[in-house]
């Protein structure tokens, strides 16, 4: 300041100006060294320092890769279904020799066109092949009214038996309700001659027979990938789709382990007691067994007294039917769950909630109302409602009996509820209608369960790119690099896993790969780093910044300023 | 004697074997106008059931988290106030069923190391800390201990199962202990204060108490080395002092008034005795009281599932003392058993939901109550002045005249109090050549890692007092390590004392396993505490000075010094006057423009 303002310097402005002597050169010199130096070292110590010091640590993503993922560019799921093919001697009563393999062949390669023919989805290959399982030995003979368990490889999605019938007889096919198992009965003057091009009326039928089989399936998947961006049309009826559409929404999402709770509720003292080790032995144990290759099934149970429904429910008293109703609108409000001990399990997984509501004895029988358009086939499950993606609830309303109070409940007493129960639980993980077997609907869920977690997943991984590109400001950990990468890597392994037709391992990798990207998603050290406002930085910075920037800079200003008046 | 209650109460519940479910109530008027309502429920579950998680009495939530978090035995305690043992006597359980104030939990815990059973320990306060709303995900590594000798297993576990089992030991003496810490402990009951002695239980009585402990215990009890023999046993007790004064105080008009003057009993032997002075006497007779009134609440009826014991309601007091009993609807059966060697009079509950309450009118007395002495008596406070240092004086007493007392003492202390255990001296009083502390175990604390773990073992002759002695430092802590509230000090947990069975005391298994207890209060450390708009502070007169340094010195380098009247003209005053001429002849410009444009519109 005491060169540019001092106070005399206004008042000499119109007298001449008195000269200071010339500066020496190293005096000059001296002075644009000191600048430079300052400058140097704010330029090349102090801001690179700061810049470390303060950035936010971004690991490297690969953002292209990811949104490709996401967009569906890296993966186009098919399925491709094996169906073994086998010829086996007819039954004792026809004793008739199997089909040649030749003929086999033939047929095989005909039936094969009829389907690329019948199939217009194209994610589904059917293929037919050879069977290379023995399950009958040539000299054994099939009795066609026995289910026979037959272990089946893992990427073999049916076995298709080629039984001889007697002559004359129209072509049929039984599904086998317990294992993956298709026979198909013929006469033998139905074999097509070899050399024939048209299609055989037994291929025909054979590959009508698959068609249907897989028709829900086909209708499943294709629901499901049109529900997302990755754009497979969607051929589905209307009515078809609302319906799937509705057991989407009440299915749980895929888990590898699912706890199940029964609860027994009793808005008094009666009953205390209930037999469900029996129970749940006799009606939920097989049904879990068959179950567990797609996911753990662990149960509990738990009795609660004094646990009435919700309080500002009011069931209403039917004078007709000497029975109190529930309507429609008030299940949805039932569950009392500000007293009703429903906690999830602490374990890993989703908690399904089954409960079984014993009404007070002046509140009995407590029954739901229904409309017009209630269910009057199946009396059975009138007093029972599904909660989807949560549970089901039962009223259970005990006879009168002339011994007083039942205190206990026996497993013939709970045997309606289990059954309904089940129903419950089958229809909570999403298990289709159809085909009739068994372990061919779980493994259409398998394979749909599958399709869903990698969409899930690479979609995920898309958002996470998304939030990376549109906040600079946000942190990216090395983990969520890591776990980005391993959920790519296991994504591309499902989907690899999936055109390889093996659906099993294709579903463990798709779990790992979801599992990975929610991981990633959901780093807690990510978020921390967005509340931190610009503003709070500037406050800091700006009586530091602020007192040294001004002299340096208008120094700097300066000596170019003269250093060019100078240079003229 | 009150020991012999308790021991009688007990044998009076038969061992666990018929029926699940057990509950039991001890009302005993204390001196004071105090009662202690002293709570107890007790459930169990055979060990096939409890694998399969068929839960029934046993609550299923709770059930889980100890099969999740693998704890075999678990002590859970939340306490609220002082036991005043110099007017009420021996405490109840023996202080077994008690806890420091605040939450304490300690919990043996199935694991084959150190870090195995500390993420279990993580997993369990965690979810203790759901189920019961309490701050319990607090107790972390520099809260948690693991007591050598203070704590043994009160369940009778299989011989296999022994080496693999840890004791971890956690307290929170800041937490509050409030309703909405009942309420998830009432659910876990069967009844769920819908029926039995547990529809007393109400958050605005229980809280209001001077003293009150809600406890959990969970143990095995197994019999051979068979795990299939085992079952799990929860005990919940709630034990709580009232004083039936303040009790019984409306819910609607809870000021107290005083009492009008004719029901007051005036000394009248006092000088200045008046209409309107009065120097009120002790009551010499029994005040009289009801339960339903004290409570706020009549008892529903009997919990129908309870075993065979169904005398679940007792009042510990004289066998003359009339009691009368209310039903409502009335004169429904009840059933009534006196014990008048124990001063008992039990009764059962009409069943069906009825309510049942008990009354005692007012009534001279000609025996007192006897109340039990208790076994030790124990006083802990900081000494000391200032911010950087202290100290900590723990006086224990052993007032009996013939026995002497072996005990352990269990300090858990915060690493922000750090003591100097060179300083620790112990005194006898009277004046005695024994020296007192037997053994010591000590863990120093880490910062910001583990507390200080101190457990002595310590013999006091019939009759002596002893006073432990030691100095400790005050930590500084980080900024965000204070909370909120951080003037008003820190807590520290409370010292446990356990009272080592003597070679007299003829005490049944049970009571022996559970052992015989005292914690001391808590205490409030005060730690230097900053003013918190320091760091902005710093920051900012840092920044000042050091602009002010920078400034100086990049001046004298960088200017060029010359005579006044060498100065060449600034002209940067002389732009801006004529920048600011300029803009106002604009402005002028546009004004008279403006102007003209509305004469010319007018």
């Amino acid at each position: 300041m005491d060169e540019t303002s001092p106070p005399e310097s206004s008042k000499a402005t119109t007298s001449t100006q008195k000269q200071p002597p010339p500066e020496p050169v190293d005096a000059i010199r001296t002075r644009q060294l000191v600048i430079f130096s300052f400058w140097a070292i704010i330029l090349f110590l102090g801001l690179p320092t700061w810049w470390k010091t303060t950035s936010i640590y971004r690991a490297q993503l690969p953002l292209q890769l990811m949104e490709e993922w996401a967009d569906g560019k890296q993966c186009k799921p098919t399925f491709p279904l094996r169906i073994a093919v086998e010829a086996t001697p007819g039954p004792a009563s026809v004793s008739a020799p199997p089909m040649a393999p030749r003929i086999l062949q033939h047929l095989i390669k005909n039936t094969q066109h009829a389907l690329d023919d019948l199939n217009d989805f194209p994610i589904h290959h059917i293929r037919l092949l050879t069977s290379e399982l023995s399950t009958t030995t040539s000299s054994e003979s099939i009795d066609p009214e026995s289910e026979i368990m037959i272990p089946i490889p893992d990427d073999i999605a049916l076995l298709m038996r080629l039984i001889p019938i007697g002559n004359g007889q129209p072509p049929s096919a039984k599904l086998h309700t317990y294992s993956p198992v298709l026979d198909v009965f013929y006469s033998s003057n139905m074999i097509p001659t070899e050399g024939s091009s048209f299609t055989s009326p037994l291929a025909m039928f054979i590959a009508k027979e698959l068609q249907s089989i897989f028709t829900e399936e086909q209708a499943t998947i294709a629901h499901a990938l049109s529900m997302t961006s990755w754009g497979a049309p969607n051929k589905n009826r209307p009515e078809l789709a609302e319906s799937l559409t509705k057991r989407s929404t009440r299915s749980f999402k895929y888990a590898p382990a699912y706890y199940i709770t029964f609860s027994l509720f009793t808005p008094t003292s009666v009953p205390f007691d209930w037999d469900i080790e029996g129970a749940l032995e006799k009606h939920i144990t097989p049904l879990l067994s068959s179950l567990s290759s797609i996911s753990n099934f662990t149960t509990d149970s738990q009795v609660q007294l004094y646990a009435g429904f919700t309080p500002s429910i009011k069931p209403e008293y039917d004078a007709d039917k000497n029975s109190w109703s529930l309507s429609r609108d008030d299940l949805s409000g039932f569950i009392n769950a500000a007293e009703w001990p429903l906690s999830p399990n602490m374990g890993a997984g989703p908690t399904i909630n089954f409960i079984l509501y014993v009404p007070a004895a002046h509140q009995s029988p407590l029954v739901v109302r229904h409309n017009e358009g209630g269910d009057p086939s199946n009396p059975d499950r009138s007093n029972s409602w599904l909660i989807p993606q949560w549970g089901g609830v039962q009223i259970l309303n005990l006879h009168k009996s002339s011994a007083g109070v039942i205190s206990y409940l026996t497993k013939d007493d709970l045997e309606s509820s289990m059954r309904t129960f089940s129903t419950q639980l089958l229809s909570l993980l999403g298990l289709p209608n159809s085909p009739s077997s068994l372990p061919m609907r779980l493994s259409t869920l398998t394979r749909v369960h599958a399709a869903s977690l990698i969409y899930s997943a690479s979609s995920t991984i898309g958002a996470l790119a998304r939030l990376t590109r549109t906040l600079p400001s946000i942190a990216i950990p090395n983990q969520v690099a890591s776990s980005v990468d391993r959920s790519i890597s296991h994504l591309s392994a499902a989907c690899s896993s999936l055109s390889n037709g093996k659906f099993a391992s294709a579903l463990e990798e798709a779990r790992i790969a979801e599992q990975e990207a929610e991981k990633a998603f959901f780093e807690r050290s990510m978020v921390a780093q967005v509340y931190f406002p610009d503003e709070h930085k500037a406050v800091m910075y700006v009586p530091l910044i602020g007192t040294i920037a001004v002299p340096l800079v208008t120094s700097a200003v300066r000596e170019i300023r003269r250093w060019r008046k100078g240079g003229k | 004697m009150i020991f012999r209650i308790f021991l009688s109460l007990l044998l009076l519940l038969p061992l666990a074997c018929c029926s699940d479910y057990h509950e039991k109530l001890l009302l005993r008027p204390l001196p004071g106008n105090a009662l202690l309502a002293s709570f107890n429920f007790r459930s169990n579950a055979t060990a096939n059931s409890f694998d399969e998680q068929n839960f029934r009495y046993f609550p299923r939530s709770f059930g889980q988290i100890l099969q999740h978090a693998h704890t075999k035995e678990l002590h859970l305690r939340f306490s609220v106030g002082r036991w005043d043992a110099e007017t009420w006597g021996a405490r109840p359980w023996n202080g077994a069923r008690e806890g420091g104030t605040g939450v304490e939990l300690w919990a043996w815990v199935e694991a084959k190391s150190d870090e195995e059973a500390n993420s279990r320990w993580l997993t369990l306060t965690n979810a203790l800390s759901g189920l019961f709303c309490a701050s319990l995900n607090f107790i972390d590594s520099t809260r948690t201990i693991r007591p050598m000798k203070t704590f043994e297993p009160e369940g009778l576990h299989p011989k296999s199962m022994l080496p693999n089992l840890q004791l971890l030991h956690g307290v929170l003496p800041h937490e509050v202990v409030c309703t909405e810490n009942l309420t998830p402990f009432v659910k876990l009951l069967p009844c769920k204060g819908k029926a039995g002695i547990s529809s007393l239980l109400d958050g605005h009585k229980l809280f209001d108490a001077s003293w009150q402990v809600m406890s959990i215990d969970v143990r095995p009890i197994c019999h051979g080395d068979d795990e299939s023999n085992c079952i799990l046993e929860i005990e919940q007790t709630v034990d709580m002092v009232l004083d039936r004064e303040r009790s019984k105080r409306p819910r609607d008009n809870p000021i107290p008034r005083p009492l009008p003057m004719d029901q007051i009993e005036c000394d009248v032997s006092k000088p200045y005795h008046a209409e309107d002075s009065c120097y009120p006497l002790e009551k010499s007779s029994e005040p009289a009281w009801d339960l339903a009134e004290i409570f706020g609440r009549h008892i529903k009826g009997d919990c129908p599932i309870t075993g065979d014991d169904s005398m679940t309601v007792c009042v510990n007091t004289q066998p003359e003392r009339i009691i009368n009993v209310f039903t409502n609807p009335e004169d429904q059966d009840f059933g009534m058993k006196k014990i008048p060697e124990e001063n008992l009079t039990c009764f059962e509950p009409p069943s069906n939901g009825t309510d049942f309450s008990l009354s005692f009118p007012e009534q001279n007395m000609t025996t007192p109550l006897p109340l039990a002495s208790p076994r030790i008596h124990a006083f802990r406070s900081i000494t000391g002045y200032g911010q950087e240092r202290g100290g900590i004086q723990a006086i224990i007493q052993n007032p009996s005249s013939t026995e002497p007392l072996d005990v352990i003492y269990l300090e858990s202390l915060p690493w922000y109090m750090k003591p100097y255990l060179h300083t620790l001296r112990s005194q006898l009083s009277p004046p005695s050549t024994i020296q007192p502390i037997k053994e010591t175990y000590y863990r120093p604390a880490l910062d910001r890692r583990r507390g200080t773990h101190l457990e002595l073992k310590l013999h006091i002759p019939p009759g002596s007092s002893l006073t432990l002695t030691y100095d400790i430092e005050k930590a500084i802590l980080r900024y965000t390590e204070y909370p909120p509230d951080a003037n008003r000090g820190f807590d520290v947990a409370p010292a446990a004392i356990r009272v080592l069975p003597g070679p007299n005391d003829a005490v049944d298994e049970d009571t022996r396993r559970r052992g015989i207890y005292v914690r001391t209060t808590s205490l409030l450390l005060p730690l230097p505490t900053p003013d918190f708009s320091m760091p902005y502070n710093v920051i900012i007169l840092t920044s000042t000075v050091m602009a002010l340094g920078f400034g100086g010195i990049f001046n004298i380098l960088v200017r060029r010094f010359v005579a006044a009247d060498e100065v060449p003209e600034n002209k940067l005053p002389l732009a801006l006057t004529a920048l600011v001429a300029r803009f106002r002849g604009r402005i002028r410009q546009v004004i008279t423009k403006a102007m003209g444009n509305r004469e010319k519109t007018e």
